[in-house]
């Protein structure tokens, strides 16, 4: 069909204008691509589509959304009454908001899967540093988005989070209590919170939209690792992108789909996890929810943070813990990329999972000694695991590697 | 990975979050269980002559208007049932309460909740909003007084007294109570998100598109893969 259409008197008369048909042969029917990707090589194609989505489904209710925490009846604001005015008056307003809502968990469930996989089969090792750290971008403008995002609905656990997260920083040495007063518009979280934080919400995802444009480039540039790391050669045991990954990630998105329509239309809240219960409050700044905790994808590092009895050191520890994803191109030197021919590194990679889940669990949780220390443990893991890495190399014996896919 | 180990896990991992998200409410007593059914009409609309005879004397649903009453498939209310409930107000208000917030405060020390979206609001939902209903006791220390202890509420001590008379009731009766308790339960669940009906009715078609869309999917990549070698 693509072949038909490019002959086609119309598509001529573009391409002498655009160069269309050199760009779609380099990017897709030309584009080479090892033919052993297993499913896991899906989500970025995945992440691509989530990030659409909720760009369309966050421009429909920026139509009917008011970013206002003017008191109105029985304590609720003009911000919360115009949330739930789409999700009882706007027609299918519910399903909009829902999809938005789902949306963001659903991004970071991808986007992880994505990150889990590059990490296993050594997807930043050389050439690809670059497209990693570019990556590493991508996740924190995301973690920023979502957080201006859970703003708006103005709830309780909205107004909280956006407290506890804004005096974060305040803890910083000198700059810190101008920072706090810049993000917050003021002295305390309050109606210009509000304003400004709905315009950076709308303003994270156009940066997103370029970035990710940069991620894609950069990847078409190394093109893509695969499940053995290997170098592959062009032609031997590589297919075009076009038709046979198009076809793949199309499967992908039906099976995605599948689970994120079951999530909006028969468990939206997800137990309080996409949506949390006290969000269903109004915001009240002189009431302290008994329990403030970040919605789940930000809640490993809201542990590592609150592993220090130092607010300060606690603080600068959340920034290194995503500041060091930076550097993890540079502090692997194993020659050998996949986890797949690495037994010390495959161990290490697993037991990592494990800890960022239990770093996010630990987050979630109301606090305990228990819980504290096993944060505490679990952070201390999370840095080991990346200033181990120059060193494993000197005593691991890696499996010898195949000679081709 | 291959795809069928891969929906293993993805299918594990689901089921692994589901139980942890459905715990009780933080006050550690199990709560007790509401049969309610939001698709059935005879029971919300018992369930909203509850809420207007008792709750509303204090509680207001500001999100749920007088035309709603009428709109929603669920109740369809008549004009004249409607122009009953509402007296002088406007049929796009919202059920509001005649007990000021001012007085309330006199009355009770605080201002009652507004219950558009109690059942949302509160760990338990629909169960805690019934076992609180029926959860009125005598404080065995003693030191609250009858009416304002509740054993499901946080702290037990509550600042609604018992709305259904709870407390004390003949033996004859509970089973009446409990079933304006369960009523009511219902019709709050119903309006904290009026279109949960038409979501779930719409939701089946919708996974059923799919499965069908990713099941072609799946025959259409093995058709085109099926010269690759691995």
């Amino acid at each position: 069909m693509l072949e038909k259409m490019m002959k086609s008197k119309l598509f001529g008369w573009i391409d002498e204008r655009t160069g269309a048909e050199a760009i779609i042969k380099s990017q897709l029917t030309e584009y080479e691509v090892p033919k052993n990707l297993n499913y896991m090589w899906n989500f970025g194609s995945l992440a691509l589509l989530v990030l659409v989505l909720q760009i369309l489904t966050g421009i429909f209710l920026a139509m009917y959304y008011k970013p206002s925490a003017a008191l109105t009846y029985g304590g609720y604001t003009v911000a919360f009454d115009s949330v739930e005015r789409i999700m009882r008056d706007v027609n299918f307003g519910w399903l909009i908001r829902y999809m938005h809502a789902v949306g963001a968990s659903a991004f970071f469930v991808v986007v992880y899967m994505h990150i889990g996989r590059g990490l296993y089969y050594g997807s930043y090792k050389g050439p690809r540093e670059l497209l990693w750290i570019i990556g590493v971008v991508i996740l924190l403008i995301m973690q920023g988005a979502a957080f201006f995002g859970y703003l708006l609905p103005w709830g309780q656990m909205s107004f909280w989070g956006a407290t506890v997260i804004t005096n974060l920083f305040g803890a910083l040495p000198v700059i810190g209590e101008f920072l706090q007063e810049v993000l917050r518009g003021g002295f305390a979280v309050g109606d210009p919170t509000l304003n400004r934080f709905f315009s950076l919400h709308y303003l994270f995802p156009l940066l997103l939209v370029a970035i990710v444009g940069g991620h894609v480039h950069a990847l078409h540039v190394v093109h893509s690792n695969n499940p053995t790391g290997l170098d592959v050669h062009a032609g031997k045991s590589t297919i075009p992108f076009h038709p046979y990954y198009t076809i793949k990630d199309a499967f992908g998105v039906g099976v995605f789909l599948l689970f994120y329509c079951y999530v909006v239309f028969f468990n939206p809240q997800m137990g309080g996890y996409f949506i949390e219960v006290d969000n269903y409050v109004p915001a009240n700044n002189l009431q302290t929810p008994p329990h403030i905790a970040p919605v789940w994808y930000l809640t490993p590092w809201y542990t590592i943070l609150r592993s220090f009895e130092s607010k300060l050191i606690g603080v600068l520890a959340m920034g290194a813990s995503l500041g060091i994803l930076f550097l993890l191109p540079f502090l692997d030197r194993s020659k050998v990329r996949s986890a797949r021919y690495r037994p010390v590194y495959r161990q290490m990679v697993y037991l990592f999972f494990v800890t960022v889940i239990i770093l996010g669990y630990c987050g979630h949780s109301a606090p305990t000694p228990t819980l504290k220390l096993i944060g505490q443990i679990s952070t201390a893991y999370y840095f080991a695991f990346f200033l181990l890495l120059p060193f494993v190399p000197m005593f691991e014996k890696t499996k010898p590697l195949p000679e081709e896919i | 990975m291959k795809l069928k180990q891969f929906l293993t896990v993805a299918s594990i991992a689901v089921a692994l979050s589901l139980p942890v998200a459905a715990s009780a409410n933080e006050g550690g007593v199990a709560l007790k269980h509401a049969e309610i059914d939001v698709t059935d009409q005879a029971q919300l609309r018992r369930g909203l002559t509850v809420f207007t005879d008792v709750c509303m004397g204090c509680h207001s649903a500001k999100y749920v208007t007088y035309k709603g009453l009428m709109d929603y498939p669920e109740l369809a209310l008549s004009r004249e049932e409607v122009d009953d409930l509402r007296g002088d107000k406007p049929l796009a208000s919202g059920m509001i309460t005649d007990l000021s917030p001012a007085d309330a405060e006199v009355s009770y020390g605080k201002v009652p909740p507004d219950l558009s979206l109690i059942v949302n609001a509160r760990r338990g939902g629909a169960n805690y909003v019934y076992s609180i209903l029926t959860g009125f006791e005598h404080d065995p220390s003693g030191k609250v007084p009858d009416g304002n202890f509740n054993e499901y509420f946080p702290g037990n001590r509550i600042a609604m007294p018992d709305p259904l008379s709870w407390l004390g009731h003949d033996e004859d009766e509970t089973k009446e109570l409990e079933e304006q308790a369960h009523d009511v339960a219902a019709f709050l669940t119903f309006i904290g998100d009026p279109h949960q009906n038409q979501r779930h009715a719409i939701g089946k078609y919708v996974m059923i598109f799919l499965l069908l869309l990713t099941i072609i999917l799946y025959l259409l990549k093995k058709e085109v893969w099926k010269d690759v070698k691995h």
